[in-house]
């Protein structure tokens, strides 16, 4: 009997992992083709193989593609400094205080999950044209993209600090410290590897943003808006060699997380 | 001190307030907008304050609307049933069995979205369309291509769920975070078998972060519009896609507006009948409080 169930747990454990397994090569095996195209001289046709850079010369050589990224760049960054911060302040509020309002607020900051990018998208295009005479710009975008991340922020910080010890800041308060010391000398050490979770979600999700920031940045070119816009006379070659390019620092980062993760260097919030 | 002390009540409103305006100025007044725009009409793409109901007469009135949505909302379903099913393991082994690694390995989940969504879809292309990685692969060998993945509703699934499972896995993933795991070692030595643990304990005190993932997963696959434009055949136009096509090409935006705030309804209404699934006392998902 108990031989039986270790061998179930054994093969359930076994399983998940398989599915795990596989799970990542489906997510990333389009990526892996892009990024095995950037190196070909035929995008749409790029078998059998017949490597060459042109891609990343032709990349070196447009100050367009280096707008866009930069743009990308930008509006990731505004994005997710606005989520962090706005998720910060509402997950800390609803987790530390008992108020009548809690519920309300959180349905509040949870609200715009239940709205769909291209809706945020054209119905801010349409508030910001109609209502308020502005034209696209790039506040506006960074501002709608800010607004569906706040929940993802929010989410992600309300689970990670749902076990917080809050009596720690009475704790210093109690001994006289300000509450913004506080914050930052007792709650801050502790919370932020789901600030920086939160960080990173919400600036992926702005960064390659299409349906919100098609509609709202008006000529300004992003990474996305310019695939988007290059799909009629089929897609640049730069457009390839600048995903593989996002990937290789991706892959990178992930590595330096890992090692430090592995010789216990940064625990990233992991509590053993 | 000579600042007045706020109450916890005052504090909690400072810190939640800012926050909480932000999401109302910059989301529920835009969908509020366009609600009242879609009582309107376009002319030569300007919005004019004729109040009348002809944007819902005709997405209403015309077979082909219809058949958008329902699409559109058959897929959403689909789509959200199967991340459900693969979604869990994952989230589970991961939450269980991930180790110091937990982190790192749900960012992995998440690093996709650093590529575009339309460079991603032409690499689903590239590795399942007719002349895909795949296909090209089996018929080297002699085998049939598998005609279900060209061109086909499956295909557009396929690449939906691609898009939108990593939320899924996500969500489950956080709720579990919040689990306490011993629970199960009480239940196995008061005597239940796993499978029964798991839908006594694990299931119901777990299924707020499902409910979550399932709607994270159903919005934006009800809404896509970039995926069967790609992956799918001639009669796979999704409702989202001509939704955009109203504020491209046609310029109608009033209409748009309409198919938004429908959009919007049947969104909210499933939303709502999810949530009433929900039973906050059990979910253990409430958030501590003090």
């Amino acid at each position: 009997m108990a031989a039986g169930s270790r061998v179930a747990v054994a093969a359930y454990k076994g399983g998940s992992g398989l599915l795990l397994t596989l799970l990542y090569l489906f997510l990333y095996a389009p990526i892996v083709y892009v990024i095995y195209t950037s190196f070909n001289k035929d995008l749409i046709w790029p078998f059998p193989p017949d490597f060459t850079l042109d891609a990343y010369f032709k990349l070196a050589d447009s100050s367009t593609y280096h707008e866009a990224l930069w743009n990308s760049v930008l509006l990731g960054l505004g994005s997710a400094i606005l989520c962090t911060v706005v998720a910060t302040m509402g997950s800390m509020s609803i987790l530390k205080y008992r108020s009548r309002w809690r519920g309300l607020i959180a349905v509040i900051y949870l609200c715009p999950l239940f709205v769909a990018d291209l809706l945020v998208g054209i119905s801010s295009l349409l508030f910001n044209r109609q209502v308020l005479g502005l034209p696209g710009n790039m506040g506006s975008a960074m501002i709608a993209n800010a607004v569906h991340g706040t929940s993802f922020a929010f989410l992600i910080m309300i689970a990670q600090m749902a076990r917080y010890d809050w009596r720690l800041d009475d704790a210093a308060m109690v001994f006289g410290a300000k509450p913004l010391r506080c914050f930052w000398e007792v709650t801050l050490p502790i919370i932020w590897p789901a600030m920086l979770g939160a960080f990173i979600i919400s600036f992926i999700l702005a960064f390659n943003n299409l349906e919100i920031s098609f509609y709202n940045l008006g000529a300004i070119p992003t990474l996305p808006t310019i695939a988007w816009g290059s799909l009629r006379f089929g897609l640049g070659a730069e457009l390839f060699a600048l995903a593989a390019l996002v990937n290789g620092v991706v892959l990178v980062t992930f590595t330096i997380m890992y090692l430090l993760m592995r010789y216990r260097i940064v625990s990233f919030g992991h509590r053993d | 001190m000579a600042r007045r002390r706020l109450g916890p009540e005052g504090r909690f409103l400072l810190m939640a307030l800012p926050g909480a305006i932000f999401v109302v100025v910059f989301l529920l007044l835009p969908i509020l907008s366009i609600i009242v725009f879609s009582f309107w009409r376009t002319e030569s793409y300007t919005l004019i304050p004729d109040w009348n109901l002809d944007n819902y007469a005709t997405l209403f009135g015309t077979t082909t609307y219809m058949t958008f949505l329902l699409r559109s909302f058959t897929m959403a379903v689909a789509v959200s049933l199967a991340s459900l099913v693969y979604a869990w393991p994952v989230a589970y082994f991961i939450a269980k069995h991930g180790d110091r690694y937990r982190l790192l390995l749900i960012l992995a989940l998440a690093a996709p979205f650093f590529t575009g969504i339309i460079l991603r879809v032409t690499g689903i292309q590239g590795v399942m369309g007719p002349v895909g990685v795949i296909n090209l692969g089996l018929m080297n060998y002699g085998l049939q291509p598998i005609e279900f993945i060209m061109y086909t509703q499956t295909a557009v699934g396929i690449g939906v769920t691609y898009l939108f499972i990593p939320f899924m896995v996500t969500a489950v993933y956080l709720s579990l975070l919040n689990f306490d795991f011993e629970l199960l070692e009480v239940a196995k030595i008061n005597g239940a078998k796993p499978w029964r643990a798991f839908i006594e304990i694990t299931w119901p005190l777990n299924w707020m972060g499902t409910v979550i993932g399932l709607v994270l997963v159903f919005i934006p696959s009800m809404a896509e519009s970039i995926t069967p434009r790609f992956l799918g055949g001639p009669n796979a136009a999704s409702f989202g896609q001509v939704l955009g096509l109203q504020f491209g090409e046609t310029g109608t935006w009033a209409l748009g507006s309409a198919m938004g705030v429908l959009l919007f309804a049947v969104s909210s209404l499933v939303i709502l009948l999810m949530w009433r699934t929900v039973n906050l006392q059990r979910s253990g998902f409430t958030g501590g409080g003090s």
